[in-house]
């Protein structure tokens, strides 16, 4: 009997929320290599951004120790997915790390979107599935619905799922016991030639990028020197060991076990996840299938706020880069904003979390432009320029047609909201492909859809109109041709780069007015009157005005009011300080994230 | 720096409560009036053992503590006078609403007799608006008769010093009935007119009515327009304008001084600075510590203080209020020890609030004030002792010097040798220059 029999390498995956995070702490609880003490500042002490919004974003590896009723003691190496749409690569690089998967469904919710999709991955990489019902301790738990959705939707037996509540505890055993049955053990033979696959990585300042990697063949150990196969790059490799979790140094890792390799290596670009790792001396014939490069989806400038520091902003930037191989970012210099960054991310998400970080982590004020996709300009000289940032785009006369990025998108809802998405989806320039009953109450539609319109606020927006009942996932499809303009806002008559937008010739009258709506409310009173306009090129769609304040003065200011109004003192200020002056115009922050949020929920 | 101290007692009690009102206030029977003098006397007991000082205000607010049983506040002033060193001349206020004073002019009578022997010298009624309907409106509980009524029986017993309150910008007011309700207040020749536009306040009737666009707030312009048309007004009768919101009858007759114009601004000198002869006697001694950082302690539910640099709040439970004082305890919730930057901050924006403004040798002294209790000597530095105060307030407020400056130029502050003080236009905006300072 070999010693990869008793390994199993698995993910849990689900939906947002239904779970997953809280199963994985439960499992390190009951069957981790560490104290209890230890384990809430290891591993659940995630990013403040992950835990409130209830997502991982960063990837936890875990080893854990089971035995089993068959008397074995058995390594689980449990290998985080992070749970969004953003981060798709990343989640199949994991699951192809992967021998199995537990499926995590919410007994109270059934099967969501983001679940189907996640088995997808996981069936793309021929994964054993273990569906389980978490939730069970809750009374509105229905089991039974559930189980007769994932055999329904998904095709997956269970008739045998473990029930279970992550929260209480309740059934995890029973889970251990069937995860240990069902999922396979890994194969492959330590003595071939080295292949391994990164999965994930980060930067640690002492030691460098930390690999986190699956050895599928072959062994590896301090002193040997490592080729990443896709970017050619060699090292020297200083640590091998596992991750239980942090980094606890072996003497080698061998193939079908999970573990970390340092290697004095820089930033994390280059350990891409998904390139595979071997010797530089006895090299693997061919890498391990499915590598690619992290491309941005969505971009948007980010500029010091009045009084903050371009190389604070930089020196940050640079920071997070090191250990986010997906985030990029050049300089560039607005005439509105003054010089900054352009800024590339996989996604939405991404984007919110790369921001929040700047404010949180760095403590900076910076100012982030709309965010926009990239837009391939065929010019009529037959040249195409990728286009990311609205002022870029060259003179019309010179452009023979714009291409946008479509996507796919897949929303899955109760039948009672089909047809409210269906009208969101028309306005949003969707188009459907088809529809189908994955129950008599759930229905899956299938949309093409620009990818710009999908940015802004669509997610926002799905989910008020259904009451948080849809979910949605969505993948890029193709480049298409599309009629598009780019639409000015002056403030002031003052030509506000910051604020251009790329938009469809035909809905830009309608953008124009709701942008300049939208910044009525947005822009603060001053002591003149400051007209809004929106233009196409020369031509003036638009226009409103912010009066003039007369206004600002707090008619009593007694005993008991000193301390108030010294707070509302203190917040008008701080006010201030988050709002670029433009000439003589004053713009808070919100107005380049927020102006082209139009949905009010009609 | 001579600094007074002044004595503040809170009365959450009030017949009704009228629309526009967000302060801490509610009915409440006999009973619990009775509980509540009962606390308080405590209070006053335990505060008056750890302030060894002399009072030279004490202003009854709330509130209504005029709806108060005379027999209690009798008590209550009995047991301040054993607790404290009320100075023989201490101006002494009671906030009384016309109406809660009697329905019968007997009854108003004897009521008003029992304040004077009591010692209250200066009454404060809020009239609010001589026009019933839109009393009514407000949620007032008197008539225009019962003000005239009221202040006609006070003036007989003697009362000489009498502040009355007028809001204006009430939904649907136009500015040509603000000031009618100005001139018939004027009428009655009071010492001191505090007048006030309407803030619509969260939670309050009047806001939810906005919400609901049943009422609509008066336009800042019309706002504006009635503000300085009043103050036209009541300097031509012979009042000063000496805080934003705050008015006092001159001795003589003429024009009363007031905030400086934008136009003539650079002309205007370090004359009419306080304690110069152009001041009405009649300014509210008590109101003015507020914006001098003076001292005052605030007793009762709810009430803050200020003492040597220290802010506190009372807490405003009533259940945790009775129960503290029972346990022989100070109801003292938050309090706060300011930095030499808080201190200087609160004098320069409170101190921008009155007509001659903010000098520098106020803000320095405001700066030092508790620099050797209250372990911030880290922001207090030895040079700074050795600046000029101009010198000092410019290195305070070195970030803010050009924003002041831009407001300076358009005439909204001035800027001279002595200190800072708005200009009346400067007011509409003061809040962003007084933002400046904090």
């Amino acid at each position: 009997m070999s010693y990869l029999d008793n390994i199993r390498n698995f993910s849990i995956i689900a939906h947002i929320d239904h779970g997953k995070s809280t199963l994985a702490d439960r499992l390190i609880e009951k069957t981790g290599l560490v104290d209890k003490r230890d384990m809430k500042e290891q591993y659940l002490d995630n990013m403040d951004i992950e835990r409130e919004r209830g997502i991982t974003i960063k990837l936890q590896t875990t080893r854990l120790s089971y035995k089993a009723k068959d008397g074995q003691e058995y390594i689980l190496n449990l290998i985080d997915t992070p749970g969004h749409v953003d981060f798709n690569y990343e989640v199949s690089r994991s699951l192809a790390a992967c021998d199995g998967a537990v499926l995590v469904v919410d007994a109270t919710q059934g099967v969501e979107a983001q679940t189907l999709a996640n088995v997808y991955l996981a069936l793309d990489e021929d994964l054993e599935i273990l569906p389980v019902l978490n939730k069970m301790d809750l009374d509105s738990a229905r089991p039974d619905d559930a189980r007769a959705e994932i055999e329904d939707i998904i095709g997956l037996d269970a008739s045998e799922a473990p029930e279970i509540s992550a929260k209480t505890g309740m059934g995890i055993d029973e889970m251990l016991e069937k995860l240990v049955e069902t999922i396979p053990a890994p194969q492959g033979d330590p003595d071939g030639r080295l292949k391994a696959l990164i999965f994930d990585s980060y930067y640690d300042s002492y030691k460098g990028v930390v690999i986190y990697t699956r050895i599928f063949d072959g062994r590896v150990k301090k002193g040997d020197t490592i080729r990443m196969m896709n970017t050619g790059k060699n090292y020297e490799v200083t640590e091998v060991g596992y991750c239980i979790p942090g980094t606890v140094p072996a003497d080698e890792l061998k193939a079908g076990e999970v573990g970390y390799i340092c290697g004095s290596i820089k930033q994390v670009a280059d350990a891409r996840v998904g390139d595979t790792i071997t010797l530089a001396s006895a090299p693997t014939d061919a890498p391990l299938k499915g590598y690619k490069k992290a491309q941005s989806m969505v971009y948007c400038g980010i500029f010091p706020a009045e009084g903050e520091k371009y190389e604070n902003v930089k020196d940050a930037l640079e920071k997070l880069q090191v250990n986010d191989a997906a985030f990029n970012f050049e300089p560039e210099n607005s005439a509105a904003l003054g010089y900054g960054f352009r800024c590339g991310f996989l996604g939405l998400l991404h984007m919110d979390v790369i921001t929040e970080r700047l404010a949180r982590e760095f403590d900076l004020d910076v100012i982030t432009t709309l965010p926009s996709v990239v837009y391939k300009v065929v010019m009529k000289d037959g040249t195409v320029l990728d286009i990311q940032n609205p002022s870029n785009l060259p003179n019309p006369v010179d452009i023979a047609h714009i291409e946008e990025p479509i996507v796919k998108a897949d929303i899955m809802t109760p039948n009672e909201f089909v047809g409210s998405i269906m009208s969101l989806c028309q306005n949003r320039r969707g188009n459907m492909i088809h529809m189908e009953y994955l129950t008599k109450t759930r229905v899956q539609l299938h949309y093409e859809m620009p990818l710009n319109e999908v940015i802004y606020d669509f997610f926002d927006a799905l989910k008020s109109r259904t009451r948080g009942y849809a979910s949605l996932d969505y993948e890029f499809l193709r480049y298409q041709p599309a009629k598009l303009v780019k639409l000015d806002i002056l403030l002031n008559r003052e030509l506000i780069d910051a604020l251009s937008t790329i938009v469809p010739e035909e809905e830009a009258m309608a953008k124009g007015r709701g942008i300049c709506e939208k910044l009525k409310d947005i822009i603060p009173r001053h002591q003149f009157e400051v007209p809004i306009q929106a233009a196409i090129g020369q031509k003036i769609i638009a226009r409103e005005t912010v009066r003039a304040y007369r206004k600002d003065v707090l008619a009593k200011c007694y005993g008991g009011d000193v301390s108030r109004k010294k707070k509302l003192l203190e917040k008008q200020k701080a006010g201030k300080k988050r709002m670029r002056q433009f000439g003589t115009v004053t713009v808070p922050q919100e107005a380049f994230t927020e102006v082209l949020k139009l949905d009010d929920g009609r | 720096m001579d600094r007074k101290t002044g004595l503040y007692i809170h009365f959450p009690f009030c017949v009704k409560k009228c629309n526009y009102c967000a302060f801490l206030s509610f009915n409440a029977d006999e009973s619990v009036r009775r509980d509540y003098a009962n606390a308080l006397m405590h209070e006053i007991e335990l505060a008056g053992r750890e302030f060894s000082g002399q009072i030279s205000t004490i202003y009854f607010g709330g509130g209504t503590p005029s709806i108060m049983d005379v027999s209690l506040m009798s008590l209550i002033m009995k047991a301040i006078k054993r607790n404290f060193d009320v100075l023989p001349d201490a101006e002494i206020t009671i906030e009384a609403n016309p109406g809660t004073l009697g329905i019968k002019d007997r009854v108003v009578r004897a009521k008003l007799i029992a304040y004077r022997s009591m010692g209250i010298n200066r009454l404060s009624m809020g009239v609010q608006s001589m026009d019933n309907v839109r009393l009514h409106m407000l949620g007032r509980i008197h008539t225009a008769e019962n003000v005239v009524r009221d202040v006609t029986i006070a003036r007989e017993l003697g009362f000489d010093n009498i502040n009355l309150d007028l809001i204006f910008s009430v939904p649907g007011e136009s500015t040509e009935d603000a000031l009618e309700d100005a001139e018939k207040i004027i009428a009655l020749r009071p010492e001191h007119i505090s007048c006030y536009s309407l803030q619509l306040e969260e939670g309050t009737p009047f806001y939810e009515m906005a919400e609901q666009g049943r009422i609509s707030e008066v336009p800042d312009e019309e706002d504006r327009e009635t503000y300085h048309r009043i103050i036209e007004l009541l300097r031509e009768s012979g009042y000063e304008h000496y805080e934003i919101s705050n008015f006092a009858r001159m001795e003589g007759m003429g024009r009363a001084p007031g905030f400086v114009s934008e136009t003539d601004a650079p002309a205007w000198s370090a004359e009419g600075m306080a304690g110069g002869n152009d001041c009405s006697p009649y300014r509210s001694q008590h109101n003015s510590l507020y914006w001098s950082l003076d001292n005052y302690i605030g007793l009762g539910l709810g009430a803050s203080g200020f003492m040597d640099g220290i802010r506190y709040r009372n807490t405003d439970d009533l259940e945790e209020y009775l129960r503290t004082l029972a346990d022989d305890q100070l109801p003292v919730m938050e309090e706060m020890i300011n930095s030499a930057f808080d201190n200087i901050s609160e004098a320069v924006f409170t101190g921008l609030r009155r007509r001659e403004g903010i000098t520098f040798e106020e803000a320095g002294a405001a700066y030092f004030l508790n620099s050797e209790n209250s372990g911030e000597e880290a922001d207090v530095t030895d040079r700074d002792t050795d600046l000029a105060a101009d010198e000092l307030f410019r290195k305070v407020f070195s970030e803010s010097r050009e924003e002041a400056e831009e407001y300076a130029a358009k005439g909204l502050l001035v800027i001279d040798e002595q200190g800072l003080r708005l200009t009346e236009q400067g007011v509409d905006i003061s809040n962003g220059i007084m933002s400046l300072f904090v």
